[in-house]
């Protein structure tokens, strides 16, 4: 900031000064509505996509698309959010998405289990990988970026080496399916039939899972104690707050959140997948995350963003396919968005830090 | 206020706070050696030292965010362990640290209810109850006279001395037997210091709260405290009441390097003692 421009006169220094306080006005705003920042940009594309498809783009049939790939990233995402408060990171989620649903097929495959025995053995699976990533990251001190890398190989490695790393047809049980949601809204049946409603169960799913978080981040102590720890990690110690267990507890909760993502998509395909978690999806869910303004230096963010920035990633991902463009040229677009949010993240966090001075 | 004369700490008055013999190391640092401290109901005790001197580590001990390797903690007559600051504060042991523990992304009502933040039920989930926090901490500031614009600010939108006043307020709110307050005074401009320091000698006005003091300025020492420790290299080599010393006295000792146990570099590094 102190870095004069050559010839700079003093004059016109003010009024870079002048202007700079505007732009920083704008940036406290919108370090302050993160999530109607992105809410707009989202309004936008649908915008956009609607007249460049000429209506297509808000039927029931393309959006129970674009919303099951919502619902998928938003799970993981929002369950993210969490963990990126404390300042941690899990890249091990799709892992975790892979092994959940897959365990619960061959259970029900092996041993005839009910799915829902299946799904809730497979969320403790997932609770369960959450717990060893928190407790080598924070006990053994290993960072989380390297820690949940490992735990990705090794769930990754583990489900390919089960079944020769061959899909499996998940038995259909009602009503599991029709909780857990239908692949696609058929076209056939008018929109508000039970069939055509189960299409977007997968993203009602989500919508309760971040109204959860939205109440545990932002009305309960543990919720505190998280954005405390992601804050100021020795001044939260300091005043007696178990950053340890708050980190291992949100480890958890991403591992949760992963492992029923998986649950829930494997219901609508009704088929699992070891390469249904691919790593990018992990990716796609950060940058999910980022774009709905969670800091990456911990501290801030919020689930709602977050899942609002999944829409945007499957709007994207869908609306240019369904636009004529090249289902390559959307990572294009994607790779804009999230470097042009990262930008403005890192911004906003440095105008907080300047602040604080 | 200054100037003002307090009545003397009586003789009798119950020790508090008893550390014997505590020894403290970071791997091949050595912190602390064989530190022995009293400190008595109501009193003031100036911890003095250089930097690097063990007294933040000392205190850290006390606040229960370190744990000695040798030694003993008695607080009123009980041997105690304190395994986290959590314990320390249920105690009734309140830690205002050099780095204040505040945190920048939270309101300033959260800060001060932190760790013992009030709930309430709703559809049967605990959640905070923030009208409650934020009434109770307005209420609060504005007894101890601080004036913070909007409680509900974040934190990092204050300035050093708003947010030294909001970390003491902290720290007193829940009245505790005995208060540790590490360099309170140091970023401090000359009238939020006073305020400080007025808060301070409300405290021992009323001898209801003991409290360990870090000061490196000598004149707040005599302005503030009843007694004075100095802490060097990791041992305490001078222990005196500030009614029966000067400040012309501390300067000269320290210098000359005398005291119980003096070590031959005391004066080395005391140069750098009085700001």
């Amino acid at each position: 900031m102190s870095i004069a421009k050559p010839g700079s006169r003093i004059a016109g220094r003010e009024i870079h000064d002048a202007r700079e306080t505007i732009t920083e006005r704008l940036l406290v705003l919108l370090s302050r509505y993160r999530e109607a920042s992105i809410a707009v940009v989202a309004i936008l594309l649908v915008i956009y996509f609607q007249i460049g498809s000429h209506g297509g783009f808000l039927s029931p049939q393309f959006m129970s698309v674009v919303l099951r790939d919502t619902g998928r990233l938003g799970l993981i995402a929002v369950a993210q959010v969490m963990l990126m408060i404390t300042g941690e990171i899990d890249l091990s989620v799709s892992g975790t998405f892979s092994i959940a649903p897959y365990m619960m097929v061959l259970m029900s495959i092996a041993w005839g289990a009910p799915l829902w025995l299946g799904a809730t053995v497979g969320i403790a699976i997932g609770v369960f990988v959450g717990l060893i990533n928190g407790v080598v990251t924070v006990r053994l001190r290993v960072p989380s970026l390297i820690t949940t890398v490992g735990t990705l190989f090794l769930l990754q490695g583990i489900v390919v080496s089960i079944y020769n790393s061959q899909p499996i047809i998940a038995p259909v049980e009602e009503p599991f399916n029709a909780i857990f949601g239908e692949s696609l809204a058929d076209p056939a049946s008018s929109a508000l039939t039970w069939r055509a409603l189960t299409a977007f169960t997968p993203f009602a799913w989500t919508v309760i899972v971040v109204a959860v978080l939205g109440v545990v981040l932002n009305r309960t102590s543990f919720g505190l104690h998280t954005i405390a720890t992601g804050s100021n990690l020795i001044g939260a110690r300091e005043i007696g707050i178990r950053t340890d267990l708050i980190k291992i507890y949100n480890f958890m909760i991403a591992g949760g959140c992963a492992a029923l993502a998986g649950v829930i998509n494997t219901a609508q395909f009704t088929s699992a997948d070891p390469q249904a978690g691919s790593p990018f999806l992990t990716l796609q869910a950060i940058a999910a995350a980022v774009i709905g303004g969670t800091s990456l230096i911990g501290g801030s963010g919020t689930v709602v963003g977050a899942l609002i920035g999944a829409f945007v990633v499957a709007t994207l991902n869908n609306g240019l396919v369904m636009v004529g463009a090249q289902a390559t040229v959307s990572d294009i677009y994607l790779g804009i968005a999230i470097v042009a949010s990262m930008i403005l993240s890192v911004q906003v966090d440095r105008l907080r830090t300047r602040r604080r001075k | 206020m200054i100037g003002e004369d307090f009545a003397p700490v009586k003789p009798d008055a119950a020790v508090v706070l008893e550390m014997s013999h505590i020894s403290k190391s970071f791997g091949p640092i050595t912190a602390l050696v064989d530190v022995s401290i009293k400190l008595r109901q109501g009193e003031v005790l100036a911890l003095v030292g250089d930097n690097g001197a063990g007294k933040s580590t000392l205190i850290k001990i006390v606040s229960g965010f370190h744990q000695p390797d040798a030694g003993t903690i008695t607080v009123k007559g009980k041997p105690t362990r304190f395994a986290s600051p959590r314990e320390a504060r249920a105690q009734g042991i309140e830690t205002v640290y050099q780095d204040l523990a505040l945190i920048g992304e939270l309101s300033v009502y959260h800060n001060m209810f932190l760790g013992r933040e009030y709930h309430k039920r709703v559809l049967g989930l605990s959640l905070l109850d923030n009208s409650k926090m934020r009434a109770l901490a307005q209420t609060h500031l504005d007894t101890l006279g601080i004036a913070i614009p909007n409680v509900n600010a974040t934190v990092d939108r204050l300035s050093g001395g708003q947010r030294q006043c909001i970390a003491v307020a902290r720290s007193i709110y829940s009245s505790p037997s005995i208060l540790v307050l590490d360099e309170p005074l140091a970023a401090l401009g000359v009238r939020e210091s006073a305020h400080v320091i007025g808060l301070i000698q409300n405290l021992r006005r009323h001898r209801q709260v003991s409290v360990v003091l870090i000061v490196h300025n000598y004149n707040q020492i005599f302005e503030v405290c009843d007694r004075i420790n100095f802490l060097h290299a990791g041992e305490i080599v001078f222990d005196a009441e500030t009614s029966q010393t000067s400040e012309e006295e501390l300067i000269r000792i320290v210098r000359s390097g005398l005291g119980r146990g003096a070590v031959a570099g005391a004066a080395a590094g005391v140069g750098s003692g009085p700001r």
